[in-house]
């Protein structure tokens, strides 16, 4: 199950990763839509531990410039910067950057915990799930989408929605009829769209048409060796010391936040630094560079990694973008995720356990002792990364489905989407859970009310359904609240 | 009570799906119309700019250009040697003209292209777009695409 090739292979996610993470405009999805390719010649066992190496990685590498140059490298970090770089201008930048590191390393392993822990309850209470559970906890899922799109509520629902309408286009299974694509396009679009040009489409490529419209700006200021360790005050472990309540109340909120649908890494980094300044002795004192803050910011992002595959390998749905691109990965080995996952696939559950735990390790230890080289990445010009970044894509869409040109103008299509969705503020991370979870959400639909002749009233009849009903109504409520809440603080 | 019929069952959720957006649509408009009405501003609000400040259309415009090229080109050329030209293309793109950027982008360009095309077409084996340069070996199984 494990050896010398995956750790290695392993090691290779780690570093790659870290590289996407740390350059700003460069996230962890980009790095494992890049390196899905490589993917379709490893067994699943392999590739798991590249993919969950760059998903680690990718998620861990965000604080170096955020420390560093107070510019978050991945969206997750935006709280990093609050304290990291007051830190670093007072000549502790190597301390924050390995009291990040240490945080980064005990979230992910929070995290791992809750994953191991809670997983196989949650497959255990699915697997009592009917059509009318299923299809209502999907809806609870684009639900919960809503609740936190922030002061963006119909916009969040609104994206999900359409995300469900475009995984449609093509033929329904069961009476073979085509539905929402023009007739001369029916032979390529069969099973609709494909996933993952999809994917890559919104987020590698949407993102380079953004950096190409900011001009590609790559200039990056070095970093004066006194800011990196002039100060006097050195990295220890005690400087952990009274942070523990810290520690696992962040892991634990950015678990949580992970476990939700289509709720990206800043959510989660910023609700747990606004409890830890909610619950901190000094409140005044966050913000100007105390172990606190950046604490309570890299424990909760590392925190999503495990937290997103929960709903992932317990239900089917993915808690992120980086998590849905390894659905696809898991579909292009014939394995199915839902709640059957862990009875039917015993050994690759135990893998991904292993593969996330070594994966944090090796992150530690790559960046951890070495940090003064591997901080020198954000040097990197992404200018000449990006051109390589579409070649590497072109060849993902491409081999989706063994070779077919349509999957790469998907691709482009797609990119366009994504751009103009981010100037429209239509989240597309919503649009794609509601485009992973469409069609399923229209089986299971069809399949509740067929076996009651078309009565809806079968949605309200089960005990199990009630309580996902109740769920959905919370969500909506809290979304409305909150919502007015955040619209009322921008005013 | 909806009718379920087995010639149209392909229609019942788009439909659905259909009349929830165009739910949702009205309720974006109408609440975004009122809040802005409330702040004393018209209810439809002058259309924004749609493109940054500043913005950079030529590396926009010629990002998109370049790619549908790529595209449309890959499969009639072949990868590896279209792959080289529009990497390149792309690297002169976003790093301009002078000497030392082009000699890098000329590097860049076959390093990378030919890498990606031995590691994926041949020691993976993984299909890639090929086209007239494309090379098949036949009696050794390989194609270098």
């Amino acid at each position: 199950m494990i050896g010398i090739s995956q750790v290695l292979i392993a090691l290779l996610g780690v570093v790659a990763g870290l590289v996407f993470g740390a350059i700003p405009g460069m996230t962890a999805t980009m790095a494992v839509a890049v390196f899905l390719p490589l993917t379709y010649a490893y067994d699943l066992n392999t590739a798991l531990y590249l993919l969950l190496g760059l998903y680690v990685g990718g998620i861990s590498g965000g604080l170096i410039p955020a420390i560093l140059i107070n510019i978050p490298g991945t969206p997750s970090s935006i709280t990093t910067t609050f304290d990291g770089y007051p830190m670093a201008k007072r000549g502790e930048g190597e301390r924050a950057l390995k009291i990040g590191i240490v945080s980064s390393f005990i979230g992910g392993i929070i995290s791992l915990i809750c994953l191991w822990l809670f997983t196989p309850m949650l497959s255990a209470a699915a697997l009592k799930f009917s059509a009318v559970e299923k299809f209502l906890i999907i809806l609870f899922a684009l639900t919960v989408i809503a609740a936190l799109s922030k002061g963006q509520m119909l916009r969040g629902v609104f994206a999900g929605f359409f995300g469900v309408l475009v995984s449609l286009a093509g033929m329904f299974s069961v009476n073979n009829g085509y539905r929402l694509v023009p007739s001369f396009l029916e032979s390529k679009m069969q099973d609709g769209f494909q996933l993952l040009p999809v994917l890559i489409g919104l987020f590698a490529i949407a993102q380079i048409f953004e950096e190409a419209e900011e001009g590609m700006r790559f200039k990056i200021e070095k970093v004066k060796d006194d800011e990196m360790d002039g100060s006097k005050t050195h990295f220890s472990f005690k400087d952990f010391k009274g942070q523990g309540i810290n520690v696992i109340r962040s892991a634990l909120i950015g678990t949580f936040m992970g476990v939700l649908p289509g709720v990206g890494g800043s959510a989660a980094s910023i609700l747990s630094y606004a409890q830890a300044k909610n619950f901190s002795k000094h409140p005044e004192l966050l913000g100007t560079g105390v172990t606190e803050g950046l604490v309570a910011s890299e424990t909760s992002n590392n925190g999503l990694t495990g937290g997103a595959l929960i709903p992932l390998l317990s239900l089917g749905i993915p808690g992120d973008s980086t998590t849905a691109v390894l659905i696809s990965a898991f579909m292009l080995q014939g394995v199915q995720v839902g709640p059957l996952f862990i009875t039917q696939n015993p050994v690759t559950w135990n893998t991904i356990l292993i593969a996330l735990l070594v994966c944090n390790v090796l992150m530690f230890v790559c960046m951890f002792y070495p940090i003064k080289w591997i901080s020198k990445i954000i040097y990197i010009p992404g200018q000449r990364l990006y051109p390589v970044i579409i070649m590497i894509c072109l060849v993902g869409a491409y081999a989706t489905k063994n070779g077919r040109m349509f999957d790469v103008w998907t691709l482009l299509v797609f990119g366009v989407v994504g751009y103009i969705f981010g100037k429209i503020k239509i989240p597309a991370s919503c649009f794609l859970i509601g485009f992973i979870l469409g069609k399923d959400l229209e089986n299971y639909f069809i399949q509740a009310i067929s076996a009651q002749k078309g009565s809806l009233m079968v949605f309200f009849t089960r005990p199990i359904g009630w309580v996902i009903w109740l769920m959905i109504f919370a969500s909506i409520a809290y979304a409305i609240y909150d919502n007015n809440k955040s619209k009322k603080q921008t005013n | 009570m909806i009718n379920v019929v087995y010639s149209s069952e392909h229609w019942i959720m788009p439909t659905i799906v259909i009349g929830i957006l165009v739910i949702l649509l009205a309720a974006i408009i109408i609440t975004e119309g009122l809040a802005r009405k409330k702040k004393g501003e018209a209810f439809f609000k002058k259309a924004g700019k749609f493109f940054i400040d500043k913005a950079d259309f030529v590396k926009l415009f010629g990002t998109l250009v370049l790619f549908i090229a790529y595209i449309a080109l890959v499969d009639v050329i072949g990868f590896t040697v279209t792959s080289i030209v529009f990497v390149f293309l792309f690297n002169l793109l976003y790093t301009g003209f002078s000497k030392k950027a082009v000699i890098m982008s000329v590097v860049i360009s076959v390093v990378a292209s030919l890498t990606i095309s031995v590691l994926f077409g041949i020691v993976f084996n993984i299909t890639l777009p090929s086209g007239m340069l494309s090379l098949t070996f036949t009696d050794l199984g390989i194609t270098f695409y």
